[in-house]
């Protein structure tokens, strides 16, 4: 039955894309799925694009996507594999969710990091103490990488 | 162990009811540790311990709370009562606190209505779609709470499925949607007419997360122990002194170590328990060949395979008979000189050259025993589930006629059954503590307490095992009431021996008499 739902978001993306992301399978396999983002212009990721590895699980959508960049990020919620610390991925994952807004909160995860809750810890500390130090990096690994 | 062992408790039946969690607590007032005398204590410690089954657990810390919660708060249902509760982690008066309190802030934080206000749905609907799975019905059966979200039951029922383990309360399914689905709806969706699921889920992880609780390590038992005064351990329940070794049981006795999470391990001490293990896992590569099951007779050559618990083996081919162990001569085995436990060190120059083989040697020597000791365990539960087997399909048989027999005559038995594994298993370490041991006088004393033990368990398994033969298929019944004396001697010269040697062990160690080398 997941297989249904997958395609159902699958169609609803091609009907109605959002602005800023995109998404669909890999290859035959409906259940692997690449995606890219847009970095947000208002952010130092502006300009770069970011892909992103999107795996469901059997039973989608009671349990969350597992999702991760493909692209290098310097980012203090974005490890140096690309696991993604969102609390809509873990425990506040809803089945009424669907990977567009998932895409979406992503996006604004770019925008808004949160230090407080850090996957990287070294990131989180410059990003408070010091945040033109954390953007001027953040713009170099976006220009060396998702360029 | 534990199936056959706990098919043989006709006595007592501990935790009695099946009844559902619901029902009223009269019968089971008499099951909750009210008073001091309820607890358990370490045989040879001043642990204190009580093994509690799931639903009397349920029902003393978490239902005779909904009571207190609901004479406070009269209009409360019991679901409304036990999400309330789950939230404020069973603290009832929290609950009432910040009830009486911040009602609305309460209520939002758990995913409630206005009490009694609660509008929850199942319903049969024409033309739905789905938006969880996208089927297009024509006709289905919803399921929705007070927010009105409606979802189809099917994927209620995976989405519960899929999150019930947590034990945590379960929300909506739409998105920053905070209404809770009361427990009764939920056994209603996944169609479980009897238990509250959700509870014994949060029961379950409740005792998981709880350090005064550990589950039983026996096969299928689902039995766990809480402790009550740790005699000492409750900083970390480091046991490096003997004496303190937390042995407790469950409602089914099957002993286990509270520290180690492992089953009794008496003589040993702990860290000797972890060595071992670890040592065992380390060589398990060159053990393997030796742990394999089959022997050579040592006169004809014919493979044999051990299927029972006794190692007094009789060759089918040439009638020869051998000691399973050391492959020996079972005719030397029975005079009192003849040491099948002790390792003798050989004297060859050759070997002495050679340390490490044997160091080696040496731990194959009580690996050996050990592992049989382990299988020998086996053996002996396969051969008292036939006994059982027998004895029952005989009293069933005899019931409707005439017969002086009665239960009673055979209750001796589930006690001589529980002595011999009991035996068995405090046999089974004692290779493992004497791998460790030095060498001393008090270490020969052990040695020999050892083989007494040794001595008795073998009896009692061969007593067991003949009992079943072949030639005595029809009359075995006749044959166990026969040796009844020396069943009931022998088990309880187990538990003597049993005791003596664990006892002394721990006072020698204590005393300094008994050391490792480790």
């Amino acid at each position: 039955m997941s297989l249904k739902r997958i395609n159902k978001e699958l169609a609803d993306l091609g009907r109605d894309p959002p602005s800023s992301c995109s998404a669909g399978p890999v290859g035959d396999d409906l259940y692997h799925w690449q995606a890219s983002i847009m970095g947000p212009p208002d952010s130092p990721y502006a300009g770069g694009v970011f892909f992103l590895s999107i795996h469901f699980p059997t039973d989608y959508p009671f349990k969350p996507p597992k999702i991760a960049f493909t692209t290098k990020i310097y980012h203090p919620n974005i490890n140096g594999n690309g696991n993604i610390c969102l609390d809509i991925l873990k425990d506040q994952w809803s089945p009424a969710l669907t990977i567009s807004k998932v895409l979406l909160s992503i996006c604004s995860l770019l925008t808004d990091a949160n230090p407080d809750d850090p996957l990287v810890p070294e990131i989180a500390h410059i990003y408070k103490q010091d945040r033109a130090k954390y953007e001027a990096t953040a713009k170099e690994w976006t220009k060396k990488y998702a360029v | 162990m534990s199936d056959i062992e706990s098919d043989f408790e006709y006595e007592d039946d501990f935790e009695g009811s099946e009844d559902g969690l619901y029902e009223s607590e009269d019968d089971s007032q008499s099951l909750v540790p009210t008073q001091e005398d309820n607890y358990l204590r370490g045989e040879y410690n001043n642990l204190e311990y009580y093994p509690w089954t799931i639903k009397p657990f349920i029902r003393y810390n978490f239902q005779d709370k909904i009571a207190s919660v609901r004479n406070h708060i009269p209009l409360a249902t019991v679901d409304e009562a036990l999400i309330l509760l789950q939230y404020k982690k069973w603290q009832p008066d929290e609950v009432i606190n910040a009830y009486f309190d911040k009602p609305q802030e309460l209520l939002n934080a758990c995913g409630l209505p206005a009490i009694g206000t609660s509008n929850n749905q199942f319903e049969t609907v024409k033309k739905f779609e789905c938006s969880i799975c996208c089927e297009k019905f024509r006709t289905t059966r919803v399921y929705s709470l007070t927010c009105k979200h409606k979802y189809c039951l099917d994927c209620y029922m995976r989405y519960i499925q899929s999150s019930i383990q947590s034990g945590n309360l379960i929300k909506c399914m739409s998105t920053k949607c905070s209404y809770v689905v009361p427990h009764s709806d939920i056994d209603k969706i996944i169609g479980n007419k009897e238990e509250n699921q959700l509870l014994l889920a949060h029961a379950r992880a409740f005792i998981d997360a709880s350090s005064k609780f550990k589950w039983c390590p026996s096969t299928d038992c689902q039995g766990f122990t809480e402790i009550i005064k740790s005699n000492g351990y409750e900083s970390d329940l480091d046991s490096s002194d003997i004496s303190k070794v937390p042995i407790v049981s469950c409602v089914d006795r099957h002993e286990f170590c509270f520290n180690c999470n492992y089953e009794n391990h008496l003589p040993c001490p702990c860290w000797i328990v972890k060595l071992w293990i670890k040592k065992c896992q380390d060589d398990s590569e060159t053990a393997n060949w030796i742990e394999a099951n089959t022997h050579s007779c040592p006169k004809c050559d014919s493979s044999i395979e051990k299927n029972g618990g006794c190692n007094h083996m009789t060759c089918k081919k040439c009638s020869h008979q051998f000691c399973w162990i050391c492959l020996g001569s079972w005719k030397e085995h029975n005079r009192d000189y003849f040491k099948c436990n002790k390792f003798k060190e050989s004297k060859s120059i050759e070997e002495r050259k050679n340390k490490s083989k044997l160091s080696l040697q040496r731990y194959l020597h009580f690996y050996k025993r050990f592992a049989i000791h382990e299988s020998s365990m086996k053996g002996d539960l396969r051969t008292l589930a036939i006994i059982h087997e027998i004895t029952r399909m005989y009293m069933e048989k005899r019931k409707n006629q005439e017969q002086n027999l009665s239960w009673n005559d055979i209750q001796f038995l589930p006690d001589a059954i529980r002595g011999l594994i009991v035996g068995r298993k405090t046999l089974k370490w004692t290779y493992c503590f004497a791998y460790y041991l030095s060498k001393s006088n008090f270490a020969q004393i052990f040695e020999s307490n050892q083989d007494f033990l040794n001595k008795t368990v073998e009896d009692l398994s061969e007593l067991f095992e003949k009992l079943i033969s072949k030639d005595n298929k029809d009359n075995v019944v006749d044959i166990i009431l026969k040796e009844k004396n020396k069943i009931i001697n022998l088990s309880e010269l187990i538990m003597t021996r049993k005791r003596t040697l664990v006892s002394g062990t721990i006072l020698n160690v204590q005393q300094d008499l008994l050391r490792f080398e480790a």
